[in-house]
């Protein structure tokens, strides 16, 4: 076994490929399209990377206990229209409070889902399918289908999505895609080095063994999606400063924008393996896509199909990559262990059945 | 004084002088445990006592009250009596966590790790003391530590999917030693292992009681036990039957303890004059399931399959219904070489298939029993236009409830509504609707009072003199050994013996079920 194949998983190797495909994804577009590589293409696919990203990170942590959230479209435009109407009526609302109100207005719809599915032994999927649709349709009726409109808000809100951290040349770091950055750091080294976080994979990778060991299953799966709530509220408030006019319609269908980034980037749909950095690196793959399909002028409907093609593709495939490179991985295994030359009379395996 | 009472005397007594001479208090004392799961008495007024170093070995049939025994020790069930001391104080176990904290572990034959997580993780995963923060360097090294003691080479860094059963049984090992276990449950360990890796398992678990750890092993393999055992406990009918000493143990009289059993109203089916040929199977064999099995089946005779739970005999079974294919050897049926490689081709060639899994495989519970018995001959209830005529569904089921004495109010009931016994009538006719010449019946009575078994054994009986060839998979020993015309018994995939019914009985069987010395030789009987 060398180096490479100790310090290198399999499942890091799925994540360096999908870098690798963001590569040539930008070569190709680049070839495609004129005035590509610029400033301004960096910064389009940066903010609207960084509401999937944000997303994508609850998403993950649900889906690794072996669930999935789909309510996530609807959460966004709950809380996007919600604090944008609370912010149009109190214009000098401090900006730290407009945030908390729209992470915990998040919680707190992610923490119906988490009941539900946790001590309710609904399937996520039937529980988010449902709040999907429950969630949107009291947003339209409660908001008597206004809009929230750009010239209502404070100023600081409006500047927002313009405000630099720093640039590197012409290309800004602005804040928006700096938070989502810091959500993603901040989860990845959570679920890599807190017991926590472990646990969540323990779940979905064997949930007998899991209940077997004592852990509080049911305490874990509520926190992952009032989690995934809080981190679609505070997807809202970017939203929100993002666009500024904020219909009913906010956030619709980014559900399967941030499944398709969370299987795009490598974490199993059947729980238990995956990383946030993955997610992070689907959801720029998904970002790419479609700012350079848009740039292409090709309908939406087409890239909706294509990000539906994609979320089958990288599930169908991921079986079958992930398999090979075990075995490569395995085999090397093998060389590792010692064995003795003489192995007695042919050892008889039994398949588990 | 028999052995059994010798053995309940020393468990009664706290403190005794171990066989090496060094006092020594009991790790664990299991006194007068009674358990009942429905009509089964599961297990009844057990002690049993384990010192610390010893390894005991557990043996008995399957539903013995083995496996019973061990989920009471680790909390799985709780017994419905009796109570359970460790190192001298009484405890309750309530989960399988709670087990671990006090000290006792399992290890079953499929091991149960988390195959996403590193081996390291799964090493460490129950232990709550090392904080809230994962020190990867320490545990990868703690880990490797582990491993290096137990003379296991393992990357701790993969993840455990894609280890070998072996690989995955030490890593459990190395979990057990990581919690200080005091107890080490060890269920057919080694049912999966081939030879070389069964000397390195042996050779971890005698290091484990040189270090004080007391070990309860679960085996079928005679050999095996009597290489490690420091003592034999035999179990029958939930009932511990003898506690011996390894120099006072042998294969022969703890084969007797399990087989003593009761035959109680069973009486052995008068033989009905045997047909043509009718199935004959030569070399049959799937890769790594069960090999080089042959036997032939005549018109109204019994053949009985027994064996040990996991010997293969349902493999065969599935092989010959075509569920899971046979990968080798010829089927002959009727004079003709056929291949089977759905369960639809098998049907069509008149054989069917009872299977012992009612809920999973056999009976759509919530379906009414005359849509249950017409499932798998749908086509022949359909009118022209395609539609389900009820009328003659109905039909079919009412003459079945007569013939088999099904007893419900309505054919129309949902089979959930129906006991055991009944499910079990409906399934046969589900089957026999299918006209079937050779019927493969897979443990058709367990679980069914005995009411309804004797019920079974008289439609086995009688289906047999209309005619029909029957294998009967059974690991209830008295009823194959009543039941069959001939007994095929089969051990770890292989054929060892088919016995003519004056040759067999319990202990014949037993001891050809156990791999020793068969008392016939094995092949074909004409």
């Amino acid at each position: 076994m060398n180096w490479l194949q100790r310090y290198v998983r399999p499942e890091q190797v799925r994540e360096l490929s999908l870098l690798l495909l963001i590569i040539v994804a930008v070569i190709v577009f680049g070839s495609m399209i004129d005035n590509y590589y610029t400033s301004r293409t960096f910064n389009r696919i940066a903010s609207s990377v960084a509401i999937i990203t944000i997303v994508a990170v609850g998403q993950t942590l649900v889906v690794l206990t072996r669930n999935i959230d789909l309510s996530v479209g609807s959460i966004v435009g709950c809380t996007a229209y919600f604090t944008g109407t609370l912010l149009a009526q109190n214009n000098d609302l401090h900006p730290l409070l407009v945030v908390l109100a729209a992470v915990a207005l998040g919680s707190v719809l992610g923490a119906i889902n988490g009941v539900f599915v946790a001590w309710g032994r609904v399937p996520s999927i039937i529980v988010t399918l449902g709040t999907l649709a429950i969630y949107r349709g009291l947003l339209v009726d409660l908001s008597g289908a206004k809009t929230v409109t750009t010239d209502s808000l404070p100023s600081w809100l409006v500047d927002l999505p313009r405000v630099n951290l720093f640039a590197i040349g012409e290309f800004d770091f602005r804040a928006m895609f700096m938070l989502a950055l810091m959500i993603v750091i901040i989860f990845q080294v959570g679920t890599s080095f807190l017991a926590l976080g472990r646990r969540l994979y323990a779940i979905g990778s064997n949930p007998d063994a899991a209940k077997l060991i004592g852990l509080p299953i049911k305490r874990l799966v509520f926190l992952t999606f009032v989690l995934s709530g809080a981190l679609s509220g505070l997807a809202g408030f970017v939203t929100l400063a993002r666009f500024g006019n904020i219909t009913v319609e906010a956030g619709r269908g980014l559900e399967l924008e941030v499944v398709a980034a969370v299987v795009v980037g490598g974490v199993n749909i059947f729980g238990g393996s995956g990383t946030i950095m993955g997610a992070m690196l689907g959801a720029i793959m998904i970002g790419i896509l479609e700012q350079s399909l848009f740039r292409l002028q090709i309908s939406e409907f087409w890239r909706d199909a294509l990000l539906g093609l994609l979320i089958l593709l990288a599930v169908a495939s991921d079986a079958v990559i992930l398999q090979r490179l075990r075995s490569l991985w395995a085999r090397a295994d093998l060389k590792f262990i010692a064995k003795p030359p003489d192995d007695g009379p042919a050892p008889e395996r039994r398949a588990p059945p | 004084m028999t052995e059994s009472e010798t053995a309940h005397a020393a468990g009664a007594a706290s403190v005794r002088r171990a066989e090496d001479g060094r006092a020594s208090v009991p790790v664990l004392e299991m006194r007068n445990i009674a358990k009942r799961f429905d009509a089964t008495q599961a297990l009844e007024d057990v002690s049993l006592t384990l010192y610390p170093g010893e390894i005991h070995a557990l043996l008995g049939e399957n539903g013995a009250g083995k496996s019973t025994l061990i989920k009471i020790m680790t909390g799985v069930h709780q017994p419905d009596r009796g109570e359970i001391l460790l190192a001298g104080k009484p405890v309750t176990i309530r989960n399988a966590a709670e087990s671990q904290r006090l000290g006792i572990a399992a290890i079953y034959q499929e091991p149960l790790l988390f195959p996403d997580l590193n081996v390291a993780e799964n090493i460490f995963i129950s232990h709550q003391d090392r904080g809230q923060v994962v020190g990867w360097r320490e545990m990868f090294r703690d880990a490797e530590a582990i491993l290096a003691k137990l003379g296991v080479a393992l990357d701790v860094r993969s993840t455990a999917r894609g280890l070998t059963l072996a690989a995955q049984q030490s890593v459990e090992i190395a979990k057990a030693i990581s919690l200080n276990v005091k107890v080490l449950i060890m269920d057919e360990p080694t049912a999966s292992l081939s030879a070389h890796e069964v000397a390195q398992l042996f050779k971890l678990v005698r290091d484990l009681s040189d270090q004080g750890v007391a070990i309860l092993f679960v085996s079928h393999r005679m050999e095996e036990v009597f290489d490690i055992a420091d003592k034999v406990t035999v179990f029958r009918d939930g009932q511990l039957i003898s506690t011996r000493p390894r120099s006072e143990a042998t294969p022969q009289n703890s084969i007797t303890d399990m087989v003593g059993r009761e035959m109680g109203l069973l009486q052995p089916r008068p033989p009905t004059p045997q047909g043509d040929l009718l199935l004959s199977v030569r070399g049959l064999g799937k890769e790594g399931v069960f090999e080089d099995v042959s036997f032939d089946l005549h018109r109204g005779e019994v053949l009985g399959f027994g064996g040990l739970i996991g010997a293969g005999r349902t493999d065969i079974g599935l092989a010959l219904f075509g569920i899971e294919p046979a990968t080798a050897g010829t089927i002959v049926l009727n004079g003709t070489e056929v291949t089977i490689r759905s369960p639809g081709e098998s049907m069509g060639l008149g054989i069917a298939y009872v299977s012992e899994d009612r809920r999973q495989l056999g009976l759509s519970m919530p379906m009414s029993i005359s849509a249950n018995i017409t499932l798998p001959t749908l086509r022949r209830y359909l009118n022209r236009f395609g539609l389900i005529r009820t009328a003659m569904e109905r039909a079919t089921a009412e003459a079945f409830r007569e013939r088999l004495s099904i007893r419900t109010a309505s054919v129309d009931l949902p089979v959930a509504k129906l006991s055991g016994g009944n499910q079990q009538k409906v399934m046969l006719s589900k089957w026999l609707n299918t006209k079937p010449s050779v019927l493969i019946l897979d443990e058709p009575t367990r679980g069914i009072d005995v009411g309804a078994k004797a019920e079974v054994h008289t439609m086995i009986g009688e289906l047999a003199a209309e005619g029909i060839g029957i294998i009967l998979i059974s690991s209830d020993l008295p009823e194959v050994l009543t039941m069959s015309d001939r007994l095929l018994v089969m051990r770890e995939g292989r054929q060892m013996a088919i016995f003519d019914r004056e040759d067999a009985n319990q202990e014949s069987v037993m001891t050809a079920a156990m791999g020793q010395e068969a008392a016939s030789e094995g092949g074909v009987a004409a």
